[in-house]
């Protein structure tokens, strides 16, 4: 490349990555101003330059086991997700007419927005819903209250299946396009050289479908870790999963403490930043296959 | 021996098929049966299987004053032009992100992911403080700049992908004869992208039209769109008005989705 074309693609490069940044910068604005908040400087609790509320909010245990429930709920979800929408994506991969129907009905729950997806996981798993109605209708419980509280329950097992139900969909739309259009060349070659259908999946199938599912799966935890309506349909009050700490702290009667919300925000922004990052070096190891 | 293993394993997979597709069949109908049928019944308390009378009440609502009718043209309204909106914005980003290589076309890939991937909520707090200085705090214009955040953020994602592939020669060849550049854009660019803007309007309209916790944070319960109302309806244990909403809110994704699907197939590809 001469110095002049050299030159001319980095400041290309420049103008491309300053107009990203202008997509990025609702979002880096307000990183900035909740940690300007967080800091006392900005707000309506803003009481001068201090990292005071910053070093409260982070040594309450609270906070950190709302962190850490969060987190584990959302890779509970997406971990029962992947598992489901691989095997459902490598069972029906076929062209017969059951396989078409496998994967329609596992793909169903797709166009349900998370607010709907949530409703339906407290109508069908609440203690008088669809699951406790036909366990009564079965003998097992004579009562709602028999009924294992799979909804505000402190496992999140009502936020866990229903997230995990809803992404299914998605996972096994992306898995099957993969498996249709991107291993079937590799796995023709290794049947060839003998492997047996085990090693092709182990060997070829599975290595070329995690890399490319990777970048969906990383979206899908931070879907599910920062849903807020999920969340307040489907979560207990203790722990406080994230995104309910930060309304609660936001709706604080004691004002003092509404800027709490702004540490807690930046938690769950980092936790996005870091998705992020995953996710570009998940789609930079897709990118070269993908070609 | 070896033809007695393949036919174990072809039998096993033959059960594995059927058990999971009346495991997905009855996860996947059930829970959508469920909505028909609460928007349908009348009073249907627990442990009855159906509800005790059939009703087309809650729909009825639809027609009258009820919340439900004015919720759903204030979301129709916003998700239309947050589509707008973010298309306009996004397929000159997407182009320019497009030419990008090496490190700088993935600081570009994270920066557009960065809207996508950071929760509502957590974008709706840093969001609301600017749009309350510019005095939009509450309103439908704020919540339509709120929404666009995301909208853009997907759309230009989703023009990265298709500017990658788009063979640009073909508009060299419009200008080598004689066209101009606007020329150029309407007759040949725009009818190859045709498509994909139609597939970008589309999920520009459902980034907006599933917007709960931006537009409850942004509009301050003041714009009442869709999701509130049917939020508010089933934490009101109003479960019949809620499953109408829920309905309503599944209707244009469910069109969408199988349009696409649709649209895929069909789809005559004009890049490289």
């Amino acid at each position: 490349m001469s110095g002049r074309a050299h030159q001319d693609a980095s400041r290309g490069g420049l103008v491309g990555v300053l107009l990203a940044l202008i997509v990025a910068a609702p979002v880096l604005a307000g990183i900035g101003y909740a940690a300007a908040a967080s800091a006392g400087i900005l707000g309506a609790s803003a009481d001068g330059a201090s990292t005071a509320r910053i070093t409260r909010v982070l040594r309450d245990p609270a906070t950190w086991s709302g962190f850490v429930w969060s987190i584990t709920v959302a890779a509970m979800a997406t971990g029962i997700a992947t598992f489901a929408a691989v095997t459902a994506a490598v069972v029906f991969r076929g062209s017969r007419l059951t396989d078409r129907i496998g994967l329609a009905l596992a793909a169903l729950p797709l166009p349900l927005p998370q607010l709907v997806a949530a409703a339906l996981g407290v109508w069908v798993l609440g203690q008088s819903g669809l699951l406790a109605r036909l366990a009564f209708a079965g003998g097992w419980i004579s009562a709602p209250s028999d009924m294992p509280a799979l909804v505000y329950d402190r496992w999140g097992v009502g936020l866990v299946l229903t997230m995990a139900w809803k992404e299914t969909a998605f996972l096994t739309v992306v898995a099957s396009a993969l498996l249709a259009t991107r291993t079937k060349a590799a796995e023709d070659a290794a049947r060839t050289l003998g492997a047996n259908g085990w090693a092709t999946f182990r060997r070829v199938t599975w290595p070329v479908l995690w890399r490319g599912l990777m970048p969906a799966v990383v979206s899908v935890f931070i879907f599910v870790a920062g849903s807020y309506e999920a969340a307040v349909l489907l979560a207990p009050s203790a722990p406080l999963a994230l995104p309910l700490a930060i309304a609660d702290r936001a709706a604080d009667p004691n004002l003092a403490r509404r800027g709490d919300a702004y540490v807690l925000t930046l938690l769950l922004l980092g936790m996005a930043l870091v998705a992020v990052a995953a996710h570009e070096w998940a789609r930079a190891r897709w990118e070269p296959l993908a070609e | 021996m070896n033809t007695g293993v393949a036919g174990t394993a072809s039998r096993s997979l033959a059960s594995l098929r059927a058990v999971l597709l009346v495991l997905f069949a009855l996860t996947s109908i059930g829970p959508l049966l469920v909505l028909v049928v609460q928007s349908l019944g009348g009073a249907w308390f627990f442990p009855a299987l159906f509800p005790e009378h059939w009703t087309l009440g809650a729909w009825n609502l639809m027609k009258s004053g009820d919340a439900l009718p004015g919720a759903l043209g204030t979301s129709v309204g916003l998700a239309m032009a947050t589509a707008i909106v973010a298309c306009t914005v996004a397929i000159p980003l997407g182009r320019a992100l497009a030419r990008l290589r090496g490190w700088p076309r993935h600081v570009a890939a994270a920066a557009a992911f960065l809207p996508v991937a950071a929760p509502p909520l957590a974008l709706g707090t840093g969001l609301q403080v600017m749009l309350i200085g510019l005095g939009l705090g509450g309103s439908a214009a704020g919540v339509l700049i709120a929404h666009s955040v995301p909208a853009i953020g997907y759309l230009t994602l989703l023009f990265l992908g298709t500017f990658t592939v788009f063979d640009a020669r073909v508009e060299d060849e419009s200008r080598t004869l004689g066209a101009t550049r606007a020329q150029t854009w309407r007759r040949v660019t725009l009818p190859l992208l045709r498509p994909q803007i139609a597939e970008a309007l589309i999920v520009g309209f459902l980034v907006s039209w599933t917007q709960f916790a931006l537009t409850l944070v942004v509009g301050g319960g003041e714009v009442r769109a869709l999701p509130l109302e049917v939020f508010a309806y089933v934490r009101a244990g109003q479960d019949q008005r809620a499953a109408v909403g829920a309905l309503l809110l599944v209707i244009p994704p469910a069109a969408a989705f199988v349009w696409l699907r649709w649209a895929a197939r069909r789809t005559v590809v004009p890049f490289s």
